[in-house]
């Protein structure tokens, strides 16, 4: 075969080079002393000579030498090993890993490298440290994970939509999220859910069973996350799947069982309390209004007295929420020979959700495998198949959500009457409630169903000594389900006459990726320099189709599925598409382990842009300087590790837009029922690339051998040509076209600590991170954009940005609100919204330990999140102190309030924040700074306590190993933040809309048992 | 064999790679959307799909004018109705906002017809001549609805005008989009007029009741005249549409509002169905933004048949004007009733006659059960008068504060300043304009 050929001309080569000595061949296998596999590139040399080899992908070598030579070998992350080769014809070697760099390997895009030789900024976090918390997502486990990375649960809603940023919002169209790529596929991770849920997004990483995960890599600069080009401007996180290891076949069984709660209820007032205060917003507003309300006022209309003992009493808190189990078991069974390795697993997670009426249900299987057909060939695949099953009612902020219409609650209301029916909110007296909360639950369905395949076929090919092609094809595909309905017994049917409405959508997206790339890695110099290139291509297209019917008239609320509909009233298909051509390079150069050069590139051209702007460039470059290899460094042992890192590059974003937004466009429309043509759409052939700038320096420490490190990166990140809806003139009929708007910084610091702080038989090790980032608009085309009734986006602030009406606390004298009225009109509106804070935080980070003692382990996991103001919208309905919709003479208060309204104003001179109740609204405006509250907070996320049974007992009972754990999640909380929980945001994915918390399901608090047995 | 294998890997992956020019499944690029007489057509009814917005014929646009009078109140949740409830509409409300682009691409889809369906080369092309007077008579009337909303309708010598676009956008280029000033009042009813008579002179035969058909045309042209005090021009308009029209009253008042498609009172209604939904009912009846002013109720005479046109439920008083719960009802844009009101009042004021209108006024007190009325000893008592009928009769139908501005009367009835009888300008638009669109006097420091 051709590589014999290529052999034997190599062999010519060096015969007719090297004549001095009497030169014999030399072969051998290079093993690695940790898994006992075959190493290859690893450079072999003969010392003194320009003489060298390297590795093939069996870790063999060939290579002339005299029995009096001396052959090195190296290797990136090992010890260098030196052999005499005497009279042997065969040298085989083990090399040991370098303990000095901890041998931990990073992936990167389109390839691996040594932690020790990132020249970028990268963050790890391994597998195994967050393969079985009680979440079902891991964007969600790895909130305070890593430094940099913000991770916010807005709901905890199971298998909910997670927000996470990689430094910072560098985008303002709706995508800040990162580009995921599991085992190189940059996969489908918005949310292809198309039912109205009321805010909560569902989630498509979901879909990815967390147990399979080797390691996930986060690649923060620009040095790091070019390779990813348009797609890497909010960082990338890189999923890494398990893979089988030659040797016994192992099989892992896990599993874990626990009882979950919310962390937080609200703190309600009961009936008593409740009549009282409307009688006191009677008696105040005749003092402060001149009303002329009787005694007792409200009390005597609803006929209620607050002394009555027997008042019904209900909590409403109490009966929408419950206690509920969580599961998850997985077994896999990996192993191998060393032709063949495999990797298989099968897990099933259920999380029972709090609220009545919501679940989240996982199956997933996986098969990874590899297998060598020669010495120039190697093939494998990844294949997993997931089924999710996500069951929501409607929530967050929605008219008909279950949190938003028990917010204020009337205690008098019970959920269901004496003979047995739901209670219905209008026999009773809260205005804010429009339907009972437990029917809301109980009976109106909302399931998404998902069946994810992801699927990838490779093959490596050794080209050459150092030179090897992977060429990989790609699928990702979802085939999605929503199934909804409203039941003819909720008020929402009641009001529309509609007797139930089903829904039923379908969404297909079918992803393709095809990739090709050539690496390249060699030595010379004595093993002094070393260069590592990747070349290639990718071509991704995606093609979506979504299907939908509305139907309404069922015969009662035991039938759900639409055939027996009396009427469909709406049905549609459609479907989109986009498609992505990229040329990628990246070159890695060291010269004696001490300087280090990277530079990557990737042109990407993107369906998405226009013509002019079709195809953008994004390059970067980094540095690192290991000042620990000089030779002054050498005679002190406190610093054992020192390299100074500096990186600068671009990268863009091509997310959150349309998929054909530069172009101008029609839409078809109706009118009775006969087609029409519609103007959609102006065009922007100048629609570009949103491109960030980002520059990074970095340090990392190591001191007493490594015992301590310490890692901090400082960078400035400058995103230009943002892309956003611009308002236009809207003589032209529009408000808006998307157009590269303006520009956005973020500039922070970040610290990471880790270290080992006791060893011994008792061993605790911690790390902690912590990150400053600040957010600023610089430059907008058209400034001041009023985003909602409560974001602004205005240069010299952040995104993010509260703009409410604001107060200047509550006046002593009078109780009242004192609202400042900006435009001095006389009315407090929306005109007199002014600049009132921001949802970014301060600084943000985690704290990790991790303590052994004989076979117990302790985990301890911190979280914190400083400095970010929450709009807590929520109370504008439990704090209505009163405030009535008088309809014909009767007062109606949104409902109950919460406790916190005791601390109301009561008599002149009174000095508090919380303003005096009223039956009118003048002390209440929706989206006023009223609500608005500091978010920081401090919170125990995790706890994990096991054993591991000692090997003696585990052999005794024919098993590999054996650990018990307990693990408790958000075991506690302190915060300031009078909401449910301070981990919100209504908008899940729109950073611009930020930190408003309106009827969000709370997060969660858990306990559970679980095991893990090796067999 | 590897060769074979690296190509053949290469050729599978490198083949396929012509995806950098999807096209859109569901539109059409614009520069190839208008091309022959079909697709003239088909623009053409875009143009009602845009009357059915929300922000115009679809809901607000109609009720928030009965919102701002005294016919309905907020009890709701939206701070948009709360703001124009309060009657203090700040410039950033969400109406305002959203009503003048959305009008405006009304008139943009009219602006392409009228530039570009003369050009259009297609023999098939038959009906030519109407869609362009289609397209005329509707850029009239969305002008006309613009200049009541934003625009000092009712002084002919004010400059607050509109600015008037009249060509399409170049390209569809956002960049090619002029920065118009404001139009005087008295060139936008130019504009108005001569698109109005353009379309009335091409729309003879025309008489589809879901479209802007010859008779409503006419009926526009009735209304425009009455609120530029061209007494003779609106008399004669109303006139003919009342004697020489299809239309009648219909006998029973409750038939006009439970039907879900044009009836014989019907001259104009922007149509919908379960399948294309307004919004009337569902705000209305299932929410609270629009709910009755008792003030309304009490309007009523003993005895009126449209004082049945209420319920009460979930605490609040309701109008039945949009009972269909698909939300199919139409807005009624102009019917027969509002004709014999323009026909009366042009009478009594071009005769300077108080009694003059009287019989027209009796017309449609008669069809709801209540007697004549008597004498009018002034002009004053008249318009007391004809206000009491209009509100009773075309409440919830968007007419009740324009009435009140023609007859200055927002001070006295609703409370209001003035400057408040024409809604601000969006502070969007004043933002995108750089200075050149001038706001409302009054509205500026606010």
């Amino acid at each position: 075969m051709m590589k014999n050929l290529l052999g034997a001309i190599l062999l010519v080569f060096m015969f007719s080079n090297l004549s001095i000595a009497q030169t014999q061949t030399v072969t051998g296998t290079v093993i690695s002393a940790e898994d006992n596999m075959p190493l290859p590139g690893v450079n072999v040399r003969v010392q003194g000579s320009t003489t060298g080899a390297i590795t093939d992908l069996d870790g063999q070598y060939s290579i002339q030498a005299a029995p009096d030579q001396t052959l090195i070998f190296s290797f990136v992350g090992f010890n260098t090993q030196e052999a005499l080769v005497g009279n042997r014809t065969r040298v085989d070697i083990t090399m040991e890993l370098d303990a000095k760099t901890l041998s931990e390997v990073v992936v990167v895009g389109y390839g691996t490298t040594n932690r020790r030789d990132l020249t970028g900024s990268v963050g790890s976090v391994r597998g195994e440290d967050i393969a079985r918390l009680p979440m079902a997502s891991i964007d969600n486990a790895l909130q305070g994970r890593a430094a940099g990375v913000f991770v916010q649960s807005p709901s905890g809603t199971p298998g909910a939509g997670i927000t996470m940023q990689i430094r910072g919002n560098t985008s303002l169209s709706a995508s800040s999220e990162p580009l995921y790529v599991i085992d190189g596929i940059p996969i489908i991770s918005e949310d292809l859910s198309g039912l109205f849920s009321g805010g909560q997004a569902t989630n498509s990483l979901a879909d990815i069973n967390p147990a399979d995960i080797e390691s996930i890599e986060i690649l923060k600069d620009a040095s790091a996350a070019a390779i990813y080009g348009s797609r890497g401007a909010n960082g990338v996180v890189l999923i890494t799947t398990k893979r089988g290891k030659a040797g016994e076949a192992k099989i892992d069984i896990n599993g874990f069982y626990g009882v979950q709660n919310v962390t937080n209820k609200i703190d309600m007032h009961n009936s008593s309390e409740f009549l009282r205060l409307m009688d006191d917003a009677a008696f105040q507003d005749n003092r402060d209004l001149g009303t002329n309300y009787g005694e007792n006022y409200v009390t005597n209309i609803w006929g209620f007295d607050p002394d009555d003992p027997s008042l019904q009493n209900t909590r409403w808190y109490d009966e929408i929420f419950k206690e509920a189990p969580i599961q998850s078991y997985d077994i896999s069974v990996s192993g191998g020979n060393d032709k063949t390795q495999y990797y298989s697993s099968l897990a099933y997670f259920n999380q029972e959700g709090v609220q009545i009426g919501t679940g989240f249900e996982r199956i997933s299987a996986r098969l990874n495998l590899d297998t060598r057909v020669n010495d120039w060939l190697k093939v494998g695949t990844n294949m997993s198949l997931n089924r999710t099953i996500q069951d929501r009612t409607i929530n967050d902020n929605s008219l008909y959500g279950v949190v938003i219409n028990t917010l204020a609650g009337d205690p008098l209301m019970p959920v269901r009457e004496e003979d047995g029916a739901y209670a219905d909110p209008f026999d009773y007296f809260g205005w804010w409630m429009l339907d009972n909360p437990v029917l809301i639950a109980e009976n109106y369905y909302r399931f998404t169903r998902t069946n994810r395949a992801l699927a990838t076929v490779y093959a490596d090919i050794q080209l050459a000594k150092g030179l090897s092609f992977r060429s990989t094809m790609s699928i990702d595909y979802t085939d999605l389900e929503d199934e909804s309905y409203t039941p003819i017994i909720s008020r929402e049917s009641i009001n529309g006459n509609f007797n139930g409405q089903g829904t039923y959508g379908n969404t297909q997206d079918f992803t393709w990726l095809a990739e090709n790339y050539l690496t390249y890695t060699t030595s010379f110099g004595d093993g002094k320099h070393n260069v590592n290139a990747v070349l290639g291509n990718s071509y991704q297209a995606s093609n979506r189709n979504f299907a939908s019917i509305v139907a309404q008239g069922f015969p009662s609320d035991q039938f759900t599925k639409l055939a027996v509909a009396a009427q469909v009233t709406a049905g549609s298909t459609s479907g989109t598409n986009w498609g992505l051509t990229s040329y990628f390079f990246r070159g890695n150069y060291s010269y004696a382990d001490k300087f280090l050069f990277t530079f990557t590139g990737r042109a990407d051209g993107s369906s998405r842009f226009g013509d002019n702007f079709r195809f953008g460039f994004f390059p970067s470059g980094s540095v690192a300087y290991r000042l620990s290899e000089e030779g002054f460094m050498q005679d002190q042992s406190l610093i054992s590790d020192l390299k100074v890192r500096a990186s600068y590059g671009v990268t863009g974003n091509q997310d959150g837009i349309g998929n054909f937004a530069s172009r101008g466009l029609f839409g078809v429309g109706a009118y009775r029922q006969t087609p029409s043509l519609v103007p959609t759409q102006l065009s922007n052939s100048n629609l570009t690339w949103e491109s960030t700038v980002q520059s990074n320096v970095g340090i990392d420490f190591g001191f007493l051998g490594d015992r301590i490190t310490l890692t901090a990166d400082y960078f400035v990140k400058t995103t230009e040509d943002l892309l956003l809806n611009r308002l236009i003139p809207g003589v032209s009929g529009f408000k808006f076209v998307t157009e590269n708007i303006g520009r956005v910084e973020n500039r922070g610091l970040e610290l990471a600590l880790g270290g080992t702080i006791l060893t011994g038989p008792l061993n605790w090790t911690s790390s902690f991170n912590i990150s400053w980032i600040r957010n600023k608009v610089l430059e907008l085309e058209v400034d001041d954009q009023i985003l909602s009734d409560s974001h602004i986006l205005s240069t010299g602030h952040p995104i993010g940005t509260f703009f409410l009406i604001d107060h200047e606390g509550v006046d002593p004298q009078t109780g009242n609100m004192n609202w400042v009225d900006l435009n001095g009109d006389g009315a407090i509106n929306s005109a007199d919204r002014r600049i009132v804070g921001n949802a970014q935080p301060d600084y943000f980070g985690g704290w990790d330990n991790r303590l052994n003692y004989k076979g117990f382990d302790l985990n301890l996991f911190f979280q914190f999140t400083v400095g970010n103001d929450i709009f807590n919208h929520s109370r504008a309905s439990y704090e209505n102190l009163g405030w009535s919709r008088i309809g014909p003479g009767f007062p109606l208060p949104d409902g109950n309030n919460h406790t916190l309204a005791d601390r109301r104003w009561r008599e002149p001179g009174d000095i508090t924040d919380i303003p005096r109740a009223s039956l009118n609204n003048l002390n209440w405006r929706e989206y006023s700074s009223r609500w608005l509250e500091d978010g920081s907070f401090l919170r125990l996320k995790l706890l994990t306590l096991g054993y591991n049974f000692p090997q003696t007992i585990v052999s005794n009972i024919g098993i590999r190993s054996l650990r018990v754990f307990v693990q408790g999640q958000n075991l506690f909380t302190i915060t300031n933040y009078t909401g449910l929980d301070p981990e919100v945001s209504q908008n899940a994915r729109d950073p611009r809309l930020a930190g408003s918390d309106f009827g969000t399901m709370p997060q969660l608090r858990s306990y559970s048992l679980g095991f893990n047995i090796g067999l | 064999m590897k060769k074979i294998f690296i190509l053949f890997v290469s050729f599978l992956t490198v083949s396929s790679c012509n995806i950098l020019e999807p096209d859109p499944l569901t539109s059409l690029d614009a520069n190839e959307a208008l091309v022959d007489g079909a697709s003239a057509n088909a623009i053409l009814l875009g143009a009602y799909s845009r009357m059915q917005n929300i922000y115009y014929y679809g809901l607000e646009y109609v009720l928030n004018n009965d919102l701002i009078a005294d016919n309905a109140v907020y009890q709701g949740f939206f701070d948009n109705q709360l703001e124009i409830d309060q009657r203090a509409v700040p410039f950033t409300n969400l109406f305002v906002t959203q009503a003048w682009p959305n009008i405006y691409r009304v008139i943009s889809i009219a602006n392409l017809l009228i530039s570009e369906a003369p050009g259009i080369e297609d023999p098939l092309f038959s009906n030519r001549d109407r869609v362009i007077g289609e397209a005329h008579a509707i850029r009239a009337l969305a002008y006309f609805d613009l200049l009541r909303l934003y625009g000092e309708f009712y002084d002919p010598s004010s400059r607050f005008g509109l600015p008037l676009f009249l060509e399409p956008i170049e390209n569809n280029d956002f960049n090619l989009i002029p920065n118009l000033p404001r139009s005087t009042v008295a060139e936008t009813y130019n504009q108005i007029l001569s698109d109005l008579n353009e379309g009335i002179s091409r729309l003879e035969g025309f008489n589809d009741r879901g479209r802007v058909n010859f008779w409503a045309a006419l009926s526009l042209r009735a209304r425009i005249s009455l609120y530029q005090e061209n007494y003779t021009q609106a008399f004669q308009d109303a006139d003919r549409v009342i004697s020489e029209g299809p239309f009648s009253l219909l006998d029973n008042v409750f038939d006009i509002y439970e039907a879900t498609e044009p009836t014989a009172e019907s001259i104009f209604e922007v149509e919908y169905n379960d399948q294309d939904q307004s919004s009337f009912n569902t705000y209305i009846i299932r929410r609270d933004e629009y709910n009755v002013d008792t003030d309304l109720l009490e309007a009523f005479e003993e005895g009126d048949d449209r004082a049945e046109l209420f319920s009460f439920s979930r605490n609040a008083n309701r109008s039945s004007k949009y009972p269909d719960n698909t939300n199919a009802n139409n807005a009624k844009v102009f019917r027969l009733a509002e004709l014999y009101f323009i026909r009366s009042e042009a009478a009594v004021f071009r005769d300077n006659n108080p009694n003059a209108g009287t019989e027209d006024l009796n017309m449609i007190r008669s069809r709801a059960g209540l007697g004549d009325l008597g004498n009018f000893a002034s002009i004053n008592d008249y318009i007391d008068a004809l206000l009491q009928e209009r509100r009773v009769e075309l409440n919830y139908e968007g007419h009740r504060f324009y009435d009140l501005v023609r007859f200055d009367k927002i001070d006295e009835v609703l409370g209001m300043p003035d400057f408040r009888k024409v809604f601000p300008i969006p502070r969007d638009e004043l933002q995108v304009s750089d200075g050149i669109l001038e706001q409302n006097p009054g509205y500026e420091g606010i």
